[in-house]
């Protein structure tokens, strides 16, 4: 069912076709062409970069009207291709510190949705003058008032906007967190899926905007609609199969086992439309945290921690490394349910356990833990860093003595239910007892955890309230404890994911080479892209020596561009991170548009995006190489599981490594004429030449690496931060 | 009247709807060879908040054939298959005035309907259990977690007055 040229050149298939821009401050749209940037940019991640090149420059704040978010979905989206339902929101971020340009990527029904209301994406800037929520029904756009769902929980909201529109109008919205610009605060779709990571709520609340409704009646048509049910087959095939919902009497893992008094019912749920894969654990016969009654809950990845954590999080090697007889994340198999192939050669390496040390953070308790999900969920906080940072650091915290000086209204404990309902209400409304700040200034104590954890701990005292070791953390393979800090802080203001210490033990090759990803881009970058590699590329970095090794720097640069089309074709981490089907991307890129490019040829559309997001982070935050190196540094310096550490020297070596093979300059880490122009970006280079910040090919003459800044992982000193500053 | 020939929807136990839509997307693809909420002729009512289990609703091809007795253009826009005895639209035909929607016995109906400024592109939608494809309702093929089905069990009429969930 292909089409012939002259159908092909008459229309944008797998696209809407128009982006939407919208004014909230006039109260006004205009629609753009989607040929104006597409199929060239993708769609999703690579779109917004580009866009948001185009339109906001430096000096721009997460909260100033300024600000643009762009919400998007790619080619894939609404044409039945498994995994290509997810979305992106791009723009700056509130939660990073330094703000910086960022981007989050959401599953649910709402990308899908308004690509049948005729957007590609919407851009949504200005702020409003009231209360507002935005109703998108085709082409009709409505300026709603807010005042009368303004300060509702998330699914009150959902639930008003469905009375109001009719079950076929899928919202996103944010909380109470949102509203009072809490910069962790997420934005939460009708069928429970968040843009989480970056602080959108938070912005969404700056605008004056409680959420965004979409009614589409319009619809998408794939270009090879042959090639869609072959993917169908080929991605997530082993799904089909029954889907039965089961009685459980405790919540249990490798880690855990932890007795539900009441029980409870399994279920499992895609995350978005067309997907043949059910990722989603629905928790049915939950009790209601706010009135008691029976419901479910959507619990992803970091949500079981809720619950307990007494170890940190730890799975086999195979989750990020594959071999050709167990071509699959095991991760991800397991939690499916699917069977390895133990006779595999490699089934020791990949299946082998690792990391897992205990922490003793908290105790299992099933009720807290369905109520510690629920709260962040209903008030629009995200979840990660409320149980992965916030939690932890109490607990750290009050098991080193460090909170007696902070009055908390109540003793902190989070081994309560009640203090952990209390603290979530107390950074929510921004309220509780004045505390006293390292600069002698007092403000609420919530108030002061609603600027995010980097932000606070700052505010507090980075020495005594980051840096403080906790002394409970024992390592199961060196049989002793180890230091951690009691803030689980992983640079750019982020908590730690996969960086091998504090939350999830992971191997020395696997947390340098994230901590690269992580140091490129502007927040958590795990979420759409932790490093893959073959079993026989494990031999090889182990061979070459890690953190020297260029099959190293292959595989974290195969990852950083691999992840750009994750969020742009779009496609999801779980499902398309085999390292024996690296065609997956182009397939589906053509099947929905009919652009019939070779893998290599997407991964260079990928691959200019990246240069993109550099430019931006170059021309609007003055990215350069000191502030990368520096900032993902510290949290290197406390070991690994295995005691394993980066130093100065090692560190940088890796830097180095990853500038020369992407092409920039060692000195400032900023890309060279040449690298701009291979990638088509030449008027880039013209730009950066403009501002100053285009080296000199070959290098900046003279450069000799800088002294190590540290003392240990403490920085010599450490500059001020002060009140809301970015 | 008689039990139909039609789908239904697994109960929870046996397997439950992902709320993958799937189901209403490959309808669209493999009828109109695009995807969108006015080209499936199979429905998934979202389930409520805070609940999230999805319910399936189709055409229960009941045998007293409201929607073709509805039909101006019976026989040439909505004509029954002896077959089989179930109505099916032969588009060509259809004006999409929408009368065999509104005859519909339940609530929401179970046939959609293209509504397009072009009077042309104006189609009524109604499951024909796939009466051209050789293997079946495409719905039941292509559903991931298996959780459809064709029954010739009876209709549930305690649904026609169902209000959305
Ligand atoms: S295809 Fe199956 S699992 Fe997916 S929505 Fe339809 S009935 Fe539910």
């Amino acid at each position: 069912m292909s089409r012939n040229a002259e159908e092909k050149k008459s229309r944008l298939y797998g696209y809407a076709g128009k982006i939407l821009r919208i004014n909230l401050t006039e109260s006004t749209t205009e629609v753009i062409d989607s040929r104006k940037y597409l199929p060239e940019w993708i769609g999703g991640r690579a779109l917004a970069h580009r866009i948001f090149w185009d339109e906001v420059g430096p000096g721009v704040g997460a909260f100033d009207p300024e600000n643009k978010l762009i919400f998007t979905d790619g080619p894939a989206g609404g044409t039945g291709i498994p995994t290509g339902g997810r979305a992106v929101m791009c723009g700056i971020g509130a939660n990073n510190l330094p703000e910086q340009y960022t981007s989050s990527s959401i599953g649910g029904w709402v990308g899908t949705v308004m690509k049948y209301c005729g957007y590609d994406a919407i851009i949504i800037q200005g702020r409003a003058p009231k209360h507002t929520y935005l109703l998108i029904e085709d082409e009709k756009v409505s300026f709603l008032d807010a005042d009368g769902i303004w300060g509702m929980l998330i699914s009150e909201a959902q639930e008003a906007i469905f009375l109001a529109h009719g079950r076929d109008t899928f919202s996103m919205v944010i909380g109470p967190a949102g509203e009072n610009l809490v910069r962790d605060a997420t934005i939460t779709t009708s069928n429970d899926h968040t843009l989480s990571k970056a602080g959108f709520g938070a912005v969404f609340g700056s605008k004056n905007l409680k959420g965004i409704a979409f009614h589409g009646t319009g619809s998408i048509t794939p270009y090879d609609i042959n090639k869609v049910l072959e993917l169908r087959l080929k991605i997530g095939d082993y799904h089909h199969v029954p889907n039965p919902v089961t009685h459980q009497t405790a919540l249990k893992s490798i880690a855990y086992n932890i007795p539900a008094p009441d029980g409870w019912d399994f279920g499992k749920l895609a995350c978005s439309p067309g997907c043949n894969s059910r990722c989603q654990r629905l928790m049915m016969n939950m009790k209601d945290a706010f009135t008691g009654e029976k419901i479910a809950q959507i619990e992803k990845c970091v949500s079981p921690m809720a619950f307990t954590m007494e170890r940190d999080c730890f799975m086999p090697v195979g989750t990020w490394v594959q071999s050709p007889r167990n071509p699959r994340s095991m991760g991800a198999q397991r939690s499916w349910g699917i069977p390895y192939d133990e006779n595999d050669p490699d089934y020791p390496v990949i299946s082998e356990m690792w990391g897992g040390d205990t922490t003793n953070y908290w105790k299992g308790d099933f009720d807290k833990g369905s109520m510690m999900d629920q709260l962040c969920k209903e008030y629009g906080i995200d979840k990660w860093d409320f149980i992965v940072w916030n939690m932890t650091w109490i607990s750290m915290c009050k098991k080193e003595g460090l909170l007696d000086d902070l009055d908390f209204g109540m003793e902190p404990d989070p081994e309560s239910a009640e203090f952990v309902r209390y603290f979530i209400q107390l950074i929510v409304y921004r309220k509780g007892p004045l505390v006293t700040l390292a600069d002698g200034s007092r403000r609420p104590i919530g108030d002061v955890f609603a600027e995010h954890m980097a932000r606070a701990i700052r505010l507090l005292g980075k020495e005594k309230y980051g840096d403080s070791i906790y002394h409970g953390r024992y390592s199961h393979i060196l049989k002793k404890n180890i230091e951690i800090p009691v803030s689980l802080e992983a640079g750019w203001g982020q908590c730690t994911h996969w960086h091998g210490r504090g939350f999830q033990g992971c191997q020395k090759w696997f947390w340098t080479s994230n901590a690269i990803l992580h140091m490129l881009n502007t927040r958590d970058a795990m979420s759409s892209g932790h490093t893959h590699l073959t079993t026989d590329e494990l031999r090889t970095i182990q061979k070459e020596g890690i953190c020297h090794s260029p099959t190293q720097i292959m595989a974290i640069r195969r990852t950083e561009t691999v992840a750009i089309l994750t969020d742009s074709v779009p496609n999801c981490e779980w499902q398309s991170n085999e390292m024996f089907y690296p065609e997956q991307n182009a397939e589906q890129f053509y099947a929905a548009t009919g652009e019939d490019l070779t893998p290599e040829q997407l991964l260079m559309r990928a691959d200019r995006a990246r240069l993109v997001f550099r430019a931006i982070l170059m021309r609007n935050h003055g990215r350069c190489r000191d502030m990368e190196v520096e900032d993902a540094y510290p949290f290197l310096t406390y070991p690994d599981p295995a005691g394993d550490t980066v130093d100065w020297e090692e560190w940088n070596d890796l830097v180095d490594m990853y500038y020369q093979s992407a092409g920039y300059d060692l000195a400032t880490g900023w890309p060279f004429r040449s690298t701009w122009e291979k990638a088509d970006l030449g008027y880039m280079a013209d730009e950066m030449e403009r501002l100053g910040m285009l080296p000199p090919e070959g290098g900046t003459p003279g450069y000799v690496r800088k002294e190590c800044p540290f003392e240990g992982h403490v920085r010599k000193k450490e500059p001020a931060v002060t009140g809301n500053a970015g | 009247m008689k039990p139909g020939n039609h789908i239904i929807q697994a109960p929870m136990e046996y397997s439950l709807c992902t709320g993958c839509v799937s189901c209403e997307m490959l309808c669209g693809l493999l009828h109109d060879g695009c995807i969108g909420p006015q080209h499936n002729r199979i429905f998934l009512q979202p389930g409520r908040i805070k609940q999230m289990v999805h319910k399936i609703l189709s055409c229960q091809q009941c045998d007293d054939h409201p929607c073709y007795e509805a039909c101006p253009r019976k026989d040439q826009a909505m004509c029954l298959d002896l077959k089989t005895n179930i109505a099916y639209i032969n588009e060509s035909e259809c004006i999409g005035c929408g009368k065999c929607q509104k005859a519909c016995h339940f609530t929401p109906s179970r046939i959609n309907l293209v509504k397009s400024r072009n009077k042309d592109e104006r189609k009524a939608k109604k499951c024909d259990l796939c009466r051209d494809k050789p293997d079946g309702p495409q719905c039941v093929k292509w559903c991931p977690a298996m959780c459809l089905a064709l029954s010739e069990g009876p209709i549930p009429w305690d649904e026609t007055k169902e209000e959305q969930a």
